[in-house]
């Protein structure tokens, strides 16, 4: 029997000819990335000294750190943690990318979403490397070990494969795709295993539209996400790549948990209803919905194809008065390339705030929402609270269905304004 | 070393599927530092005297793919301080589970675990024979074993005592 591309990719960290899923190894993690937050970097920072006696990481070459979260900072033990990891980067010989963006995104244009590479970050939307064949796992207090130590200990996770099939129609998005997956196959679908996705359909789908799928399949309960890098993905990653490795890919005879074949060709726009991931619904049932605030951002969405697509929606049309839409480009990078297409002069001129890329609007340390209000959003999450007060209301939606929410003041279909 | 047995009753029986643990404070709690505080807010919607009825070694009882969601740590840092000792589900969210573990704080998967317990039944981990055994009604549930990372995690009593006591020389061996 063949082996899936998370099996070679570890059997490859591990220095072994091959693994299989159940198999527990020791595995090199090719990077080692994370952004700085309190309670997660300056405390391994102290524990690798205090606990371990090491002053430097070994093979800093191998390390990232992004500072993306609390920025800009606003309180000076915010900026007090920035130091602190800015300083650790240049004791340590690490990069520190500031302000480039969200991590996530960055590091795959920075080339650290090498083809066929392990990555650990402690944040599980790192999985979105898995958009160039890359294995990103998101490991939580657990990265201290990548810091620590050469190899970290892991299970070799079984593989449920996905194959999407069919094209999408317009003013439906990745993002849909997506909450389509969890609503099909159900929130604990995947625990502890990585989520391979597959089929005809990702040849049709932008290479962002591929980073909103892997960014949030936690929601499946998968420790990851994959796909078999096409030319598309590989014409992007490989000029980037930081290390030198061949691309690895699933055998055609592969073992996997279970495989699941999805139609998105008759796929409609769908809302998340709070307070959870997995309250998948379709959007014409609450459409009407009365809503305050509007974010377009975050490490799942908020790429050139969201913010083309709802300049599209608001070009010539104004943000319903006392709406507040947020528009938050998922990194710099993409910001200047929407200034240069004329993308950003759209939406600002509809009534977007616009503003520089930062975590911040989608776990609620700016642009907070009081009691009682309501947020439409393509933010990671719609936990209770998540957004500011405990009894505000996040319901997640494409980037499309933002913008024409933010004219209506409800939350609204997009396809109506994409017609003609 | 081996992981001693853990014996206490089902302090509580969370029968919500996909279980955010986040409740157990409250979101509006879920930024408070002080464990005395957070011991107290615990499960105050859910049953206020909670805190009073608990005691030192109880245990708690989920249902699938318990800790979904967006998993805090605080509310297990305060069911710790109330006594509790381990947590038995139906299954669990791995962003929770690997959370919990690298504090060291027990977590059994056990199929079948919820129609074969009441509240306040006596629990044994027996971590040897991996089962769960329920003391009140006189039966036995098999769990899965733990990885062995984890279950080493556990022994050391969270990710620091593990990362100290791994075999360098072994390390050091492997290519």
């Amino acid at each position: 029997m063949g082996f899936t591309i998370a099996e070679k990719i570890l059997a490859r960290a591990a220095g072994l000819d091959s693994v299989r899923a159940g198999e527990e190894i020791k595995a090199k993690p090719d990077f080692v990335i994370a952004y700085d937050f309190p309670g997660y970097t300056d405390v391994i920072f102290k524990q690798m000294k205090d606990e371990f006696g090491i002053n430097k990481v070994a093979e800093p070459e191998r390390f990232a750190l992004f500072i993306d979260h609390m920025v800009p900072a606003v309180t000076p033990q915010e900026e007090d943690l920035h130091q602190n990891t800015r300083d650790w980067g240049i004791a340590n010989n690490v990069p520190v990318y500031e302000r480039k963006g969200i991590g996530h995104q960055v590091a795959a244009e920075l080339g650290y979403a090498t083809p066929g590479a392990f990555a650990v970050h402690f944040d599980g939307h790192i999985s979105q490397l898995g958009t160039f064949g890359t294995l990103a796992i998101g490991v939580r207090r657990h990265l201290l070990e990548a810091f620590v130590k050469e190899f970290i200990q892991i299970k070799v996770p079984e593989t449920t494969r996905v194959n999407l099939n069919g094209r999408l129609r317009r003013g439906v998005m990745a993002r849909d795709v997506f909450h389509h997956i969890v609503r099909t196959l159900g929130p604990a679908s995947c625990r502890f295993q990585v989520l391979e996705i597959g089929g005809d359909a990702i040849e049709h789908l932008s290479i962002e539209g591929r980073q909103t799928i892997n960014c949030l399949a936690m929601f499946t309960g998968a420790i990851t996400a994959i796909m078999n890098p096409d030319d598309k993905a590989l014409a992007y990653a490989r000029e980037r790549a930081r290390i030198d490795l061949e691309p690895v890919f699933s055998d055609p005879d592969a073992t996997y948990a279970a495989v699941h074949d999805i139609d998105i060709t008759e796929l409609e726009p769908i809302v998340v209803v709070p307070p959870s991931p997995a309250n998948t619904k379709d959007l014409k049932d609450y459409a009407g919905t009365e809503v305050h605030v509007g974010y377009l951002g975050s490490c799942a969405s908020g790429r050139l194809e969201d913010l083309r697509i709802a300049a599209e929606v608001l070009r010539g049309k104004q943000v319903k008065p006392g709406f507040q839409l947020h528009v938050v480009p998922t990194s710099q990078e993409i910001m200047e390339q929407a200034s240069r297409e004329g993308v950003l002069t759209d939406l600002i001129a509809a009534g977007a705030f616009v503003t520089s890329s930062s975590c911040d609007y989608c776990f609620g340390r700016m642009g907070v929402m009081s009691d009682g209000q309501r947020a439409v959003s393509t933010g990671t999450l719609n936990v209770q609270g998540r957004m500011g007060s405990p009894d505000s209301e996040i319901y997640i939606v494409n980037a499309a269905a933002v913008a024409a929410s933010a004219i209506e003041g409800r939350i609204a279909d997009p396809r109506p304004y994409l017609e003609g | 070393m081996a992981l001693k047995p853990l014996i206490g009753r089902a302090a509580w029986i969370f029968d919500e599927i996909d279980f955010d643990v986040d409740q157990i404070v409250g979101v509006k709690n879920i930024k408070i530092k002080d464990v005395d505080e957070l011991a107290r807010v615990a499960m105050a919607s859910r049953d206020p005297d909670f805190a009073k009825s608990v005691r030192h070694g109880d245990l708690l009882v989920g249902n699938h793919n318990f800790g979904y969601g967006h998993p805090h740590y605080p509310p297990m840092i305060a069911m710790r301080k109330l006594g509790i000792s381990g947590v038995i589900a139906e299954s669990f969210s791995p962003g929770y589970w690997r959370g919990e573990i690298a504090m060291g704080f027990p977590q059994i998967p056990c199929p079948g675990i919820l129609e074969n317990v009441g509240r306040w039944d006596i629990l044994e981990v027996d971590w040897e024979r991996s089962v769960v055994r329920n003391v009140t009604r006189a039966l036995e549930l098999p769990f899965e074993p733990l990885p062995e990372a984890d279950r080493l995690m556990l022994e050391a009593g969270g990710l620091i005592g593990y990362l100290h006591q791994r075999d360098e020389a072994q390390e050091k061996a492997q290519p």
